[in-house]
């Protein structure tokens, strides 16, 4: 694993690797594609009935005709299907039943909303568990087990109740935060603590295993025999451990922070992903749903391909492998 | 493992910059204070109103399109309509002068008041309204409600720029009423030749308000007209709109909306939950504004179409197996006065029948052992030739606000204790209208509101179980009836005022008579707002508030 | 029987409770009360709410069904130790008819998606190169699909009701389950053990029999036990979106999802049902830590 002279090797095997990526990532696209056409027409109710406004519009038979004609559903479904792939490979995600807009723009305006404050969970929730995880193991087995106990309980707390209590704290009781979402900094730091603790503390279990093995290491022994100080040993050394398994969790973490952002985009009325794909499924609005779907799955297969690279950064033995 | 220095030091820097720079990006300059003098009285000019609303975000801002209550919300401060209701709930020419109908009833002529130019300069005339109308009748414009208010138009046409003269298919004495709702605005003609993805994201009207931008999810975004002109005087000021502007918020969540209003983040909240209603009563600098809803009254609809509710005997005796009057009282704070009638009673032609509406599980026994329920099984519900005497309730978590989901709790609990077993389903929209074309229920609650008593033909008259191409139908208890029928074609078609009043109420008798229908409460609409907002309190006649007089002091 | 952590690492959810920790040698006394402290809490919690399932009348003083309209929304007290809802329904009765609902939807759950997720990666892991990059591939899909977006369009497809969200959660969980089944297999079949029955001629069949299922079955348990708390949370989500139990079904998602209307009103509505979910995540959590390290030892 650790052979020298080896950069044409390297070379060519990295761009296998490469190319290997992308065609899994291409794969995802088009599975997910496939599976949210054939799922969702499954769902009883007509799709022309979605674009004329829902079951409980009373549309003509003429104007069901003219929306399934507009909208191409009259053709057999496998020609559907066909053209359906082909407009999403030439970037086309159609229009919206329910907003009768072009999806890729509501997603233009939706993805910034929920970017930000997906990334600034990520974030603060990375932070809070390096933090808890370096303080506690500086601080002995009680400071250990105290933290323990904390990430394990905000671990299993689920977000809707969070909010609640949040919201009832912070913003009924004490007056101190804005109970919806504002475009000031302010409005911004209920929704992201629901969305950072929990996150925190599935992270923060992961980190502090591996910093107190890392931190007790041969490597460490040495580094201290060498007369580096602690808070040394722990940032040169350890934290760089602790922090691998945090970063291959970031992927899966973004696709529950997805999750988490449904519930609690509805909560503190913010504009998002999250929101719109609630009423697009009850709305059976088929290609709000398929862009929802195809722009996480892109986000989880591109955040998978940067955690794998920055795995290897921080981990030189796995340059190799 | 030592070329490559703590990873924390590169990445950290760099992340924090994004998130600082994606933070401020988010950043927009705070809405504008009022300017000036605030007198205890004196309205004072300026100041943007924030309004939060707990309803679904339409997918269209022309309440043309499909036709629902958000839509009538938003646009009632932007759109105006040819009749509308004064402050006693007198039916009152607005944007139309006056109108008059044939001997026959099959002529109606409507004067378009002149001199009113909408936002976008275009003038209000005799061809405009035509071109509302046409819209409206459009297949391709799939409006519902308004396009059933003009069902019984068949032809129009301009006699010149202030007379609209309308042939009728058959006669309909509710056609004024129906001028008055916002499903029936009048549109710029100019705006409505853009395409419907045009339209939808800002409909140009003759309102105090205008649509300035729409951010999707977040808020619709109204300014003031500043050359409004009310087309009647009124009571309040003259000229443009106090308020700036409004921002257009939805907050579906009930608890964050009343704790934003506690907040200051937002001034007026609508769908305002019973027991918010009942604490900002208790707390200083917030009102309420109760509106109730006009049309259909809430009810509880019996299915009589199969079995158990096609036996009349047991429809008496599910309604006065539960105990509805206590579970008001517990859950809505005083805030619903029980209805006895299928009409709200903002109607004036309401017809209550309170003696048929008494809990009284005795006589509920009575009538279910009359009708051969007379077995119990080991849980205690009763039974007819082995099979449980069970009713299906799919309810709809986005028209039963959750005070009416526990009052219907409440009401399986008490039914329990007769036998009567109810199964509550609660359901999205999609599902719930799935549920009722099936004809997979025993009992519904539907919201219906329009203005007048017409809405009764809609509801109770046999041609209404006719469904839609979409299954969808009107008629939820399944009434067929031909001399019901005959009632409610008669009162909807003569001239005379007292005969109409005289046969609606018969209809009303015997739809009440004939349990049908279990009355609840009117369809609750309340608001609550900051004290800030002075001179609320003006609605429409679908008692949708507008703000034209509002102001906020400082 | 460790599991190999490089297999398991990427974007793994259960991850997390799976690095085994033994207490540092020589804690005693005192000391090693505190370090149990967590398990045996743990353990006592999950053994009430397990009691409460099995016996709701013993430890309930009220009927959970039975309305009192004019009691509705008393504060904790003597009278109803977590208060009373909107109904007036005693709030700890509630919580104590709710365990089984709560505990067996979540179990179903569980059950569901480990049992898909042995199936999977036992072709994963024993069934060749082809199978396993087809089952990886299929994996892949489900976990680049956010798991709500997988359930809510299941719960559309099929319906809202018990089932559908015991289907729903067993699905959105199950390719994590898989993954980390399939680990352990591939571990399994390059261990000494194997390759020596391999040598010996036992047929695959027998070798997955005898050797693989057997040991791979261990982690389950502990995958069970955790899981089991995050299927709880999982359900009671989708409850509060309005997807979940019927009413008047003291089912603790359900609960929590009424009382938010009342947050102001009656905090403690929405604030002891939510706790109940909390404590039964945590204490599985908990436990299934303790379990792995036992079996690690």
């Amino acid at each position: 694993m650790l052979a020298g002279g080896r950069s044409t090797r390297v070379a060519g095997a990295a761009a296998r690797r490469v190319l290997g990526k992308i065609g899994g990532g291409l794969f995802v696209l088009w599975a997910v594609a496939t599976a949210i056409f054939f799922g969702i027409r499954m769902i009883p109710g007509d799709p022309a009935e979605a674009i004329m406004g829902g079951p409980g519009s009373q549309a003509s038979a003429e104007a069901l005709a003219q929306a399934r004609a507009d909208y191409g559903l009259d053709a057999p479904l496998y020609v559907q299907y066909f053209s359906q792939l082909w407009r999403l490979a030439t970037g086309d995600l159609g229009t919206s039943y329910s907003l009768k807009t072009p999806v890729a723009e509501v997603l233009g305006e939706l993805v910034p909303p929920t970017l930000v404050l997906a990334v600034l969970a990520l974030l603060v929730a990375w932070a809070l568990a390096l933090v808890v995880a370096v303080l506690s193991t500086r601080s002995g087995a009680l400071g250990s087990a105290l933290a323990s106990g904390l990430e394990i309980v905000s671990a299993a707390v689920p977000h809707f109740w969070l909010a609640s209590v949040l919201i009832m704290l912070f913003a009924t009781a004490l007056g101190w935060l804005p109970p919806v979402s504002t475009n000031a900094p302010a409005g911004l730091v209920l929704p992201v603590a629901t969305l950072a603790l929990p996150l925190a503390g599935f992270l923060g279990q992961v980190m502090r295993d591996t910093l107190e093995t890392a931190h007790r290491s041969p490597f460490a022994l040495s580094a201290r025999a060498r007369g580096e100080s602690e808070t040394g040993v722990l940032l040169r050394h350890s934290l760089r451990h602790a922090a691998l398994p945090g970063i291959a969790l970031s992927g899966w973490a973004f696709g529950s922070l997805l999750s988490g952002a449904v519930v609690v985009e509805s909560i503190f009325a913010r504009p998002g992903l999250g929101r719109s794909l609630l009423s697009a499924v009850s709305a059976r609005d088929i290609p709000m749903v398929t862009g929802v779907a195809l722009l996480s799955a892109g986000a989880y297969v591109v955040i998978m391909a940067f955690s794998d690279l920055a795995e290897r950064l921080a981990d030189p033995r796995m340059a190799a492998a | 493992m030592n070329n490559v220095r703590p990873l924390t030091r590169r990445l950290f820097p760099a992340a924090f910059g994004l998130a600082a720079a994606l933070v401020l990006a988010g950043c927009a300059p705070a809405t504008t204070a009022p300017e000036s003098g605030n007198d205890a009285g004196t309205p004072v000019a300026g100041g943007t109103l924030v309004y939060a609303s707990g309803d679904a975000e339409p997918s269209c801002l022309d309440p043309h399109v499909g036709g629902n209550y958000p839509q009538a919300l938003v646009s009632s401060q932007y759109l105006e309509t040819l009749y509308t209701k004064d402050a006693k709930g007198n039916l009152v020419p607005w944007l139309a002068e006056d109108s008059t109908v044939s001997q026959d009833g099959l002529t109606r002529t409507v004067e378009i008041r002149q001199g009113i130019k909408f936002t976008d300069g275009t003038a209000l005339d005799a061809a405009a309204v035509k071109a509302n109308f046409e819209h409206l009748l459009d297949p391709k414009t799939a409006s519902s409600t308004g396009y059933l208010a003009l069902g019984k138009i068949d032809s129009m046409k301009a006699l010149d720029a202030a007379t609209l003269e309308l042939k009728l298919k058959s006669p309909d004495n509710s056609l004024l009423e129906s001028f008055s709702m916002p499903w029936v605005a009048i549109e710029s003609p100019t705006a409505l030749k853009r395409s419907q993805e045009e339209n939808c994201a800002a409909p140009v009207g003759t309102g105090p308000f205008k649509v300035e931008s729409w951010k999707k999810q977040d808020a619709v975004n109204l300014v003031r007209n500043e050359d409004y002109v009310q087309p009647v005087a009124t009571d309040g000021h003259e000229g443009a709109a106090y308020l700036e502007g409004i921002t257009w918020r939805f907050i579906p969540e009930a608890a964050t909306r009343y704790a934003a209003l506690q907040a200051g983040e937002v001034q007026v909240i609508d769908n305002a939950q019973p027991d918010t209603i009942a604490a900002a009563a208790k707390s200083q600098g917030i009102k309420h504004l109760d509106a109730p809803r006009p049309g259909a009254s809430n009810r509880i609809e019996l299915n009589s179409s199969k079995a158990p509710f096609n036996d009349s005997k047991v429809r008496e005796a599910f309604i006065h197996a539960v105990n509805v009057d206590a579970g008001i009282d517990s859950l809505f704070f005083g805030t619903a006065p029980r209805s006895h009638s299928p009409l709200s009673s903002v109607e004036p032609l309401a017809y209550s029948a309170e003696t048929l509406f008494a809990y009284d599980p005795a006589k509920a026994g009575e009538l279910l052992d009359a009708a051969g329920w007379t077995e119990r099984d080991p849980e205690g519900y009763r039974t007819k030739d082995g099979e449980r005497l069970s009713l299906v309730f799919p309810v709809s978590t986005s028209q039963s606000i959750p005070a009416e989901q526990s009052l219907f709790e409440q009401l399986q609990a008490t039914a329990k204790e007769s036998g009567i077993e109810i199964k509550i389903n609660l359901l999205d929209l999609s599902s719930w209208y799935g549920e009722l074309f099936k004809n997979d229920y025993n009992l519904v609650s539907a919201p219906y509101t329009k203005v007048g008593p017409s809405v009764l033909s809609i509801l109770f008259h046999s041609d209404s179980t006719i469904p839609a191409p979409s299954g969808y139908f009107a008629n939820l208890s399944q009434v067929k009836d031909p001399a019901l029928d005959e009632l409610l074609d008669a009162a909807g078609s003569t001239a005379d005022e007292a005969e109409r009043k005289d046969k609606y109420a018969q209809a009303q008798k015997l739809v009440l008579e004939g349990h049908y229908l279990l009355p609840l409460y009117d369809q609750q609409n309340h608001f609550l707002y900051s004290e800030k907002l002075r001179n609320v309190g003006a609605t429409t006649a679908v008692a949708t508030p507008t703000f034209f007089d509002t102001w906020l002091a400082k | 029987m460790s599991i190999d952590k490089r297999e398991l690492t990427p974007g793994d959810p259960v991850l997390a409770q799976h690095t085994a920790r033994r207490p540092a040698p020589g804690t005693r006394g005192l000391r090693a009360v505190a370090a149990r402290l967590p398990l045996l809490l743990s353990a006592a919690v999950l053994a009430f709410f397990v009691l409460a399932a099995l016996l709701p009348n013993v430890l309930a003083p009220f009927d959970p069904l039975a309305i009192n309209p004019a009691d509705a929304f008393s504060p904790p007290g003597a009278a109803h130790l977590l208060g009373t809802d909107e109904s007036g329904r005693d709030i700890y009765s509630r919580i104590i008819h709710g365990s089984r609902p709560s505990l067996l939807i979540g179990a179903a759950a569980t059950a569901i998606g480990l049992g898909l997720a042995l199936l999977l990666g036992t072709i994963a892991g024993f069934g060749g190169k082809w199978l396993d990059f087809g089952v990886g591939r299929i994996l892949e899909v489900l976990f680049a699909l956010p798991g709500l977006l997988l359930a809510l369009v299941f719960i559309a497809l099929a319906g809202p009701g018990v089932g559908t969200t015991v289907v729903a959660v067993g699905l959105t969980t199950a390719p994590g389950y898989a993954r980390m089944i399939r680990a352990q297999i591939i571990a399994l079949r390059t261990s000494p053990m194997v390759e020596a029955a391999t040598v010996l001629g036992r047929s695959r069949a027998k070798i997955l029999a005898t050797h693989i299922l057997p040991n791979a079955l261990a982690p389950i348990a502990v995958l069970g036990t955790l899981g089991l708390g995050q299927a709880v949370v999982w359900a009671a989500s989708l409850s509060f979106l309005g997807l979940g139990s019927p009413p008047p079904a003291p089912e603790w998602g359900a609960m929590l999802s009424a009382g938010r209307t009342y947050l102001a009103l009656a905090w403690w509505m929405t604030f002891f049902p939510g706790l109940a979910i909390v404590l039964v995540a945590a204490a599985s959590t908990v436990l299934s830590r303790a379990l792995k390290t036992a079996g690690a030892r």
